[in-house]
């Protein structure tokens, strides 16, 4: 009796799941291995005739290529910069909320405000604010100051400093709010022992705060980082294509549209899939559910 | 406990205005600039607007066909964007209707039949979050040229969903999971089949993390530029980001502006609604008996 009503909900879950799995399959088996497929040819709009099986070339050539490892290097700055930007910032958010004041839930708004405004329209915001058209009271000063930020760091800097800008204050809001949706969890009475316990702030912040904010933290690790790496629309918006400092995404989306080297775009844009599983991987454990004993 | 020290209290409200103002400067910035005129725009103080007028919020709704007149010898485009409107609407509504239903069925069957091997079904549908969209609308636009939808709304119901499902069954899914087992149980032995006790009783105990679902896929969808204005070609068919997209900056500046705030307030504002609710959800769903 209990078996066959366990298979009953057995196939009930696969048939629930279904849809879902259905959906995420239309929109991503083919796409995905298309590109994986293409990765392993020559397919170029440059070329004539058909694409040939070339193995691993692609992935040779990015390898051995000088630009990829200086894409690489910026990739990782950026995303080292942007994730130790949200996190800190939004830890502090979500600390600073953490406790009663006068106007809480004013500021809890605001906090809340740069992830719930719509990223599609207020990157292009944050474009006409930072590189404004001609025609503005503002467009002088900060003509000036892409200029001095440009001189002193190099050319584009002052894009790439916008686009993380950007990033950061946007992702410190979403963040902000994940950790203090963390912090609620928190039983008070936990913190009142840690006061009884130690007298330093920091040692309370480290034994008691950090330990059980870490699903939090690692989800929020995890969506920064995946931001950072896949999401190419903020980059391009910002810099409107000027690609000075090449992430990799913008450089894959560049070799594929303006090069028509599709081949060598998609081995670039999976050359990094691995790394992020394993990130992912490391990181399941420590927000997933843990197993029932 | 001592009373804290003046310069405790004070350091503390300066750090809560300083971040208040960090969050909320550039959306400020915006705001005003939609609120000026031309002239204004020019000469006055980018910070504050003296003389506040609606003037680009109504160009944008003037004049559905055709131009707007010359500027210097520049032709001016209009816009439509009432249909840009009136399709962010029907994306944003079904996105969220198919998300929230589809994820919903999702997260019961790993979260409440726990079929085997339920973690690592959950996992692999969250891992899809490492593809790299960078070229995947390639052969994804050959996808929606497939079904016949390009240029058509209804691509965007397909990859908006896909984009937020993962997100919105795991919080749901790992919610349902530890809903203890005895909640349903009695709903059972009254004779409830399961389709009842889900609606009757679980689905209305999970609204907080229903809603922090809702408001995640609306944040993904309204963040969305690159695939609407991929997929949606003709002015008519366009939502709001990609129309705006389009718009000449150099001449309509300002009513573009008046375009991001036209977006961008409705949404603002039914997430601040959800705000709360949206943090009870968040913790809900990661922690246990909460």
């Amino acid at each position: 009796m209990r078996r066959a009503q366990r298979r009953r909900d057995v196939l009930r879950a696969y048939l629930l799941l279904s849809p879902s799995l259905l959906l995420l399959l239309a929109v991503l088996a083919y796409p995905v291995a298309w590109e994986v497929w293409t990765s392993f040819t020559s397919y170029s709009s440059l070329q004539e005739g058909g694409a040939t099986f070339v193995g691993l070339q692609n992935y040779r050539l990015q390898i051995e290529d000088p630009q990829f490892w200086r894409t690489v290097a910026v990739t990782v700055a950026y995303t080292a910069l942007t994730i130790a930007g949200k996190l800190a910032l939004g830890l502090s958010f979500a600390l600073l909320l953490s406790r009663p004041f006068r106007g809480r839930a004013l500021v809890f708004l605001a906090v809340f405000l740069p992830w719930a405004y719509p990223g599609s329209v207020s990157v292009m915001g944050w474009y006409w604010t930072l590189s404004p058209p001609i025609t503005t009271a503002y467009s002088a000063l900060m003509g000036n100051l892409k200029q001095s930020v440009d001189s002193i760091l190099g050319g584009g800097a002052w894009l790439f400093l916008t686009v993380t800008l950007f990033n950061i204050w946007r992702g410190s809001s979403f963040i902000g709010v994940l950790l203090l949706a963390g912090i609620n969890a928190i039983p008070p009475e936990l913190f009142e022992y840690a006061l009884l316990e130690s007298k330093s702030p920091w040692q309370r912040f480290r034994s008691v705060t950090v330990p059980l904010l870490r699903p939090f933290l690692a989800l929020g690790a995890f969506l920064s980082l995946t931001s950072a790496f896949t999401d190419i629309a903020n980059i391009w918006m910002l810099t409107a294509g000027r690609i000075v400092f090449p992430v990799l995404g913008t450089q894959a989306y560049w070799l594929a549209i303006h090069g028509g080297e599709f081949g060598q775009a998609s081995a670039l844009s999976l050359l990094l899939v691995p790394f992020l599983l394993g990130v992912l991987l490391v990181l399941f454990r420590l927000f997933d559910a843990p197993e029932p004993a | 406990m001592s009373p804290r020290p003046w310069w405790v209290t004070f350091g503390y409200s300066t750090l809560v205005v300083l971040v208040t103002i960090y969050c909320l400067f550039p959306i400020y910035f915006v705001l005003v600039q939609s609120l000026k005129t031309a002239q204004e725009d020019v000469f006055g103080n980018p910070l504050i607007v003296l003389h506040p007028s609606f003037e680009n919020f109504e160009d944008l709704f003037e004049a559905r066909e055709g131009s707007r007149g010359f500027v210097g010898s520049v032709l001016r485009r209009s816009y439509p964007f009432l249909d840009w409107l009136a399709n962010t609407l029907v994306v944003f509504a079904g996105t969220l209707a198919l998300t929230l239903s589809l994820s919903l069925a999702a997260a019961y069957a790993l979260g409440r039949l726990q079929p085997p091997g339920f973690r690592w079904w959950r996992r692999a549908i969250f891992a899809t979050y490492v593809i790299p969209q960078t070229i995947l609308f390639v052969p994804l636009y050959r996808v929606v040229l497939g079904l016949g939808l390009d240029d058509n709304l209804l691509a965007l119901l397909l990859v908006y969903p896909a984009m937020a499902l993962p997100f919105c069954i795991w919080i749901l899914s790992a919610y349902f999971q530890r809903l203890p087992r005895e909640i349903e149980e009695a709903a059972f032995i009254e004779g409830a089949s399961r389709a009842t006790a889900f609606f009757r009783i679980v689905l209305p105990m999970s609204r907080p993390v229903l809603v922090a679902a809702g408001i995640f896929t609306l944040g993904l969808a309204a963040s969305d530029f690159m695939f609407a204005s991929l997929f949606l070609l003709s002015g008519h068919n366009q939502t709001i980001p990609a129309g705006l997209g389009t718009m000449e900056v150099a001449l309509d500046e300002l009513a573009a502006v008046a375009g991001i705030n036209l977006m961008a307030i409705p949404v603002v504002l039914i997430s601040s609604l959800f705000a709360r609710s949206y943090v009870r959800g968040l913790t809900a769903a990661m922690v246990e008996g909460s």
